[in-house]
């Protein structure tokens, strides 16, 4: 797989942990619904590395697609950056000209969607969406871009690559379209992955091909890797941290493996108690009660509070900021340093 | 797909039965005394009225007249057009290609303004392009044709000069008949391209102006009302996103990806507008003086020219079989998930 090794990814090997590649701070998306403001993300800083995966995990509605689409600036109408910053190897990207931006997206950045069917253009061939990245990019003739993408479907497993390259999404699998979006936004060894639930409209065995050629590609090229989902043991599968996302704040930001062994705010426990698991025996499965709260519906306090069975008064009165400790981030008053 | 196309036009011969039989029944509804008027021009002739329904058995049953009309047709007569003053398979042969043309640069006018400003109205939703193209639209759907046809005819022609009404000017007609010119096609843009003569190219041109807008408008409106909501619900699609996140440019996202699934509905449309237009241009010819085979039906009907007026509906009918046969064929051309089988 040496194509993946470009001149500029190398030797990422020696300097994993050095400066991050991608820092968003205080990043706020408010949405606009009958002419009133909605506020969907409040405030989310992280720090991605180079190499690392960082998982996004949260409910529907919690704000992690949006903060996905934001940060390649892919919001629709009517949502709007209403502050913050995202800075991507010392650029700022939302004081990016539309030009540079371009550059940035599927070079630099690229991402996967969800639903990989929907995601391709029904009516264009695999070889040319495929060609047409490579081409936006770099200055390469037809007949090399041609070559390249078949090498691309190769290295994502497609057997039979120079002939499907002519042919169209509706002939491929939906796991066989998701392999195409990884090819797609691995082609130019970006240095940011966004995967947005990319193995959530597919079936388990899939999911597992798809995470593991993910995975495998990732460690190649060292690109860092935001995976956004809604399912933890996947995020337990795949990622290096986990940020725990809920209604629009980030609740609790821990390695992965200390976040699943310990983890320290109470909605994360209620997440993880909920999974269901081969080993137990339960009448029921323990879910957190109640509904996450309507994105603009306003709490004074902590959102989680008003499912939380440890919540206290200063849960719902005030909201808690992030605690550090021992560099793990968790927002609960009940961590509070004394 | 070429069994499909095979399949299809086995359907033509049943169409046309279902069709010219309809239309023979109702004319039975004549007698055949009024039937038979039309060939007997001086009124002092009257007697040889019942000479002209004996020798083509006007008094039979239908279905054996019927059975006689459609043997001729097989044999490639379709009788002779009084109205027309020639038989009517000679009229459809003169007069059908420059309905075909004018149909032709309407539809391709239609396409052509229809896809650009329904795709930036979509583009610039609610901007000024938008609420422009909109109101054009409006407009052109709510003016009917005759009034237009006047009102254009009234300015470009009466006021102004500029375009005059009938298929081409006396000069050309000169041209046209005076054995130099070769006839090729039977259309006469074509024609005049071929015989390298410039002058009779623009000629026939600018007579087809005035009826090929008039004939526009409201299909025009139609196609920006339909390319813009195709382009709409387009550009709202999970592959625009991805085409964006590619990093490709904004024109591309629009045009390439959005645009190819947006012309979709837009080629069915237009496929039965020209179908429409090539029966159907009846009212523009008749305000343009148009030499078309639209004249030619309407000069029939009043004249109860029964041959022509099968005749006429006799082509009308194979041409929406292969309308319809084209326009499917085109989708497959655009859209990679129709196959013809």
């Amino acid at each position: 797989m040496a194509f993946w090794r470009t001149g500029r990814i190398g030797n990422w090997y020696n300097n994993t942990m050095a400066a991050p590649v991608l820092t968003v701070r205080e990043l706020r998306v408010d949405f606009t619904v009958d002419k009133r403001t909605v506020p969907v993300l409040r405030g989310l800083s992280y720090t991605l590395e180079k190499g690392r995966i960082l998982a996004v995990v949260g409910e529907s509605g919690s704000g992690k697609t949006v903060h996905a689409l934001s940060l390649l600036r892919l919001l629709p109408p009517c949502a709007d950056i209403a502050g913050g910053e995202i800075v991507f190897n010392g650029q700022d990207l939302l004081s990016l000209s539309p030009s540079a931006l371009r550059d940035v997206r599927g070079n630099k950045i690229s991402m996967i969607f969800q639903d990989p069917s929907s995601s391709l253009n029904p009516v264009l061939t695999i070889g040319e969406q495929l060609e047409e990245t490579l081409r936006a990019h770099r200055k390469i003739s037809r007949e090399e871009a041609r070559r390249q993408a078949a090498h691309l479907l190769t290295s994502v497993g497609i057997a039979d690559a120079e002939k499907r390259l002519g042919e169209y999404p509706f002939q491929f699998s939906g796991g066989m379209c998701q392999r195409v979006m990884i090819a797609m936004a691995l082609a130019l060894s970006p240095d940011v992955l966004i995967a947005d639930e990319p193995t959530t409209a597919l079936d388990v065995t899939i999911q597992a091909q798809i995470l593991g050629l993910m995975k495998a590609l990732q460690q190649a090229a060292g690109t860092a890797v935001i995976f956004i989902t809604h399912n933890l043991a996947l995020a337990a599968q795949i990622a290096d941290d986990v940020l725990v996302l809920y209604a629009g704040l980030c609740m609790e930001k821990a390695p992965a493996k200390e976040l699943f062994s310990n983890p320290l705010h109470p909605y994360t426990q209620g997440l993880l108690n909920s999974l269901a698991s081969l080993s137990q025996t339960c009448e029921e499965l323990p879910a957190i009660a109640g509904n996450p709260p309507v994105p603009g519906e306003n709490l004074p306090g902590c959102p989680f509070a008003p499912r939380c069975n440890k919540a206290f008064d200063k849960c719902r009165a005030c909201l808690p900021p992030l605690f550090e400790k021992n560099g793990r981030q968790v927002r609960c008053w009940l961590e509070e340093p004394k | 797909m070429l069994r499909y196309i095979l399949r299809r036009l086995l359907l033509l011969p049943l169409v046309i039965l279902g069709v010219t039989f309809l239309l023979f029944f109702l004319t039975q509804r004549l007698s055949p005394e009024m039937r038979a008027s039309l060939y007997v021009k001086d009124p002092r002739q009257m007697g040889s009225l019942e000479e002209v329904i004996r020798k083509y058995g006007l008094r039979d049953n239908v279905f054996k007249q019927y059975g006689r009309w459609l043997s001729n047709v097989a044999r490639g007569d379709l009788g002779y057009s009084p109205s027309a003053n020639m038989p009517v398979a000679r009229a459809i042969k003169e007069y059908l290609p420059a309905t075909i043309q004018l149909a032709f640069v309407t539809i391709l006018l239609v396409v052509f303004f229809g896809v650009w400003f329904g795709s930036s109205s979509a583009v610039h939703k609610d901007k000024w392009q938008d609420i422009a193209a909109r109101m054009f639209s409006v407009g052109g759907f709510s003016l009917p044709i005759f009034v237009l046809g006047l009102l254009l005819l009234m300015i470009f022609y009466g006021k102004l000069g500029w375009f005059a009404p009938g298929g081409y000017s006396f000069q050309t007609d000169m041209v046209i008949h005076g054995g130099a010119f070769k006839t090729y096609t039977g259309f006469l843009l074509v024609d005049a391209l071929l015989n390298g003569n410039m002058r009779v190219f623009g000629d026939v041109l600018s007579h087809l102006v005035l009826p090929a807008v008039t004939l526009c408008i409201g299909s025009f409106a139609l196609m920006v009302r339909v390319m813009r909501s195709s382009m709409l619900e387009e550009l709202n699609k999970d592959y625009v996103r991805t085409a964006r996140a590619k990093g490709l440019p904004e024109t591309a996202v629009v045009y390439k990806h959005a645009g190819k699934n947006a012309i979709i509905p837009v080629i069915t449309l237009a496929s039965i507008q020209f179908i429409r237009l090539l029966g159907g241009t009846v009212i523009v010819e008749t305000i343009f003086d148009y030499p078309g085979i639209g004249r030619f039906g309407v000069l029939a009907a009043q004249q109860l020219d029964i041959a022509g007026i099968l005749g006429f509906s006799l082509m009308v009918a194979v041409l929406f079989v292969i309308g319809n046969l084209l326009s499917d064929i085109l989708y497959t051309a655009v859209d990679p998930r129709i196959r013809l089988d």
